[in-house]
């Protein structure tokens, strides 16, 4: 079993959390990184929209720039997230697309299986919702999304710690069909966080994820290395800031 | 030249941003489906802008099968029938 890396929660602009997924994901193509599980949070806090997201039609982009708030296009699908700087814990995990299951759903599975146990040692009864969510009682807790390149499984996901709906949705343009269609009538009612099931803390939080990503994996700590610090700040230019890639849709 | 939008809720959500006159000018799809390979998704454009509208329904399910199975692509949360549904809808 091939041995992953482990790096414990560092916070990070939006830019540089997406450049180093991506900066990650070469060089564990090329062999000169171990499969990495990274936890990191968001500062400033952002807003990120899923690859084939029209960032106008997701994202009220007065209100972010107002609030501060960074706007950046994941490599990713799935919808758009709100990532508050205090609120939530954002893995990533970027291995071998072999050391997984071929079915992508089966993937996200296994993957979120380690979520919902570290949510369980928490005391959080959460469950895997089909495609990519976790959930309590029916309100998402967690959200994930992945992307295969070259070989190479990229799956990041945020848990909710706190939730501050209200600035979430002031920032995000949701639709009207999409809140219906799930029968739920109040907006805030479709989102639930560690705080609202727990009286854990956010370092309970970011140690029963490492417990989760842990228990069926061999693991090592470690940190980024210079070189991926250093092709991130390139994709960072290249990419992740460059209005070409954020307003492409 | 008419200019429509329509998003529609299916599994994952589904938008397109359509111009047309007797055929499609232009043609944007966006969403929080997922598609792997990701680039798969352009040639489905590229495949549907120019095609004459009213659209033949039955003709453009075959060719974005065909986009899809030729890159061995999966589409999740929407399905192809939705996308060529919806450009039917949206250019009415």
């Amino acid at each position: 079993m091939k041995k992953f890396r482990m790096i414990t929660f560092t916070s990070f602009n939006a830019f540089t959390n997406m450049a180093l997924d991506e900066a990650i994901m070469e060089f564990v193509r090329k062999g000169i990184s171990q499969p990495t599980i990274r936890f990191y949070g968001w500062d400033p806090s952002a807003v990120s929209i899923g690859i084939f997201q029209g960032v106008r039609n997701e994202v009220n982009l007065d209100a972010t720039k107002a609030a501060g708030v960074d706007v950046v296009r994941r490599l990713t699908g799935g919808g758009a997230v709100y990532h508050d700087r205090l609120g939530e814990v954002t893995y990533s995990l970027i291995a071998p697309l072999d050391m997984f299951p071929t079915n992508i759903i089966e993937s996200y599975r296994v993957i979120c299986d380690d979520i919902i146990f570290a949510l369980k040692e928490l005391g959080i009864d959460a469950v895997f919702s089909p495609i990519n969510d976790i959930i309590v009682n029916e309100q998402k807790i967690s959200g994930n999304a992945q992307t295969r390149r070259n070989g190479i499984l990229l799956q990041h996901g945020t848990i909710l710690y706190s939730v501050d709906v209200e600035t979430m949705f002031s920032l995000l343009n949701v639709s009207n069909q999409k809140i219906s269609d799930k029968l739920i009538k109040s907006v805030q009612k479709r989102v639930t966080s560690v705080v609202d099931q727990t009286g854990a803390s956010m370092e309970d939080l970011q140690k029963a994820l490492v417990m989760g990503f842990k228990r069926n994996r061999e693991i090592e700590f470690g940190d980024y290395t210079d070189q991926e610090k250093s092709r991130a700040q390139e994709l960072v230019k290249e990419h992740f800031k460059n209005d070409i890639w954020t307003y492409r849709l | 030249m008419k200019t429509n939008s329509i998003t529609r809720k299916f599994e994952k959500m589904l938008r397109l941003d359509v111009t047309y006159t007797d055929h499609i000018e232009n043609l944007k799809i966006t969403g929080d489906f997922f598609l792997d390979p990701e680039e798969t998704l352009d040639q489905i454009v590229s495949e549907l802008t120019g095609v004459a509208v009213p659209i033949q329904k039955d003709i453009l399910l075959r060719e974005t099968r065909y986009i899809l199975d030729s890159n061995k692509a999966e589409l999740i949360g929407i399905t192809v029938e939705d996308i060529i549904n919806t450009l039917e809808e949206v250019t009415q």
